[in-house]
């Protein structure tokens, strides 16, 4: 995960950020690595504007923070991305303008202000070992499961720091909703009580009566699909939009099929995957293509 | 059982499990028709914030749960948050 660097483009550095942690699953501004590429412009009267263009990646939690700027040749996004499309941010004015890159690095502390303004209470809240945390989050599910009136169960396991929760029983299904929406709104709300309790709160999975799973076996299927027509016809393939979870299935799937790799654009809520051949040997192997490690 | 009960439940149990003070949170149910109903959430001055969230997206998610709980009942229901 550490590898892993987004580019994302939005109005303000702001948004740019929030999106970026959002894809990358990550709550805590510390943990994130900012790089301004490009200051946003106002333009004149709209004609001229331009977005912030950030490029982000997770910090190790524990660790020394590195500075790693450059990448691995062959291994950068940019460079497969082929010329046409590319909007990089890097001579990035329609006006004429260069980017204002002069060298600012806005890492993550430069950033904590307006964060703190946003929290209404002191940070004092402690950190919480990871199996605390998923015994609140199974306490919460289970009340919430219960305040709704229907039978299920909940099981907590943590992988890799991460918990996964699991909300089965037939009952359950009623917290699915129309495309998955009230379970991702329970995700949201689990979040945020885990966010309650302690800071740098871990991560987490949430699967309701089964449903994650079916729509990752879907959406792996949907992939390969894509990827067969990928290889035999070449080029690039822009898929619909679809939420961080989604984005990441798909990431994965084509980090795991040679000759493919796999970034995403827009902004949310429009993020989309784009799949892409990769035309030669270089820079060609899966496990560097861009796997956003979007979270759950 | 009184219409909007499971609705008052799921929203009570969710804003308190948010919030800093949980006994400062009320809900209270209100008909807005034969199969609708709203919940205003009030909580403590410093907890609204919390509850809303970044953008609203507590809020929504919120929202979206406290649908899902009126549907356990036939009903439609709003939530309202009372600053």
């Amino acid at each position: 995960m550490e590898n892993v660097e987004i580019e994302v483009r939005a109005r303000t550095v702001d948004l740019a950020i929030e999106a970026a942690m959002q894809e990358l699953g990550i709550d805590d501004p510390k943990r994130l690595e900012v790089e301004v590429i490009t200051e946003p412009t106002k333009g004149f009267l709209g004609i001229g504007a331009q977005d912030a263009v950030v490029r982000i990646k997770p910090r190790p939690a524990s660790r020394e923070r590195r500075r790693r700027r450059g990448r691995k040749p062959g291994n950068g996004q940019e460079q497969k991305r082929p010329q046409g499309r590319h909007e990089s941010g890097k001579n990035g004015g329609r006006s004429g303008r260069p980017a204002r890159n002069d060298g600012r690095q806005a890492r993550a502390e430069d950033r904590r202000q307006p964060e703190k303004k946003e929290k209404t209470v002191p940070d004092d809240r402690p950190v919480l070992p990871v199996e605390e945390q998923a015994k609140i989050a199974r306490e919460f599910l289970e009340g919430l499961v219960e305040a709704y009136g229907l039978e299920g169960e909940v099981t907590t396991r943590i992988e890799d720091d991460v918990i996964i929760a699991d909300v089965s029983g037939d009952q359950t299904e009623a917290l699915v909703g129309v495309r998955g929406s009230v379970r991702a709104a329970i995700h949201e709300i689990t979040r945020t009580v885990l966010q309650r309790h302690g800071q740098d709160s871990a991560r987490l999975r949430l699967d309701i009566a089964g449903y994650a799973e079916r729509r990752r076996q879907a959406l792996t299927i949907y992939a390969e699909q894509l990827i067969e027509q990928l290889l035999e016809e070449g080029g690039e393939i822009m898929l619909e939009p679809m939420s961080p979870a989604d984005r990441k299935v798909i990431h994965d799937v084509a980090a795991a099929h040679d000759g493919v790799t796999s970034y995403s654009e827009g902004e949310p809520p429009r993020r989309y995957v784009v799949l892409s051949k990769v035309e030669d040997g270089s820079g060609s192997d899966s496990e560097d293509a861009v796997s956003n490690d979007e979270e759950e | 059982m009184a219409k909007g009960e499971i609705v008052e439940r799921v929203v009570s149990y969710i804003v308190k499990s948010i919030v800093d003070e949980p006994e400062e949170v009320v809900v209270d149910v209100i008909e807005q028709g034969p199969n609708e109903v709203v919940a205003e959430v009030r909580t403590a001055k410093g907890d609204l914030g919390r509850v809303i969230g970044r953008r609203g997206r507590v809020a929504k998610a919120i929202r979206a749960a406290a649908a899902a709980a009126g549907e356990e009942e036939g009903i439609v229901a709003g939530v309202e948050f009372v600053d």
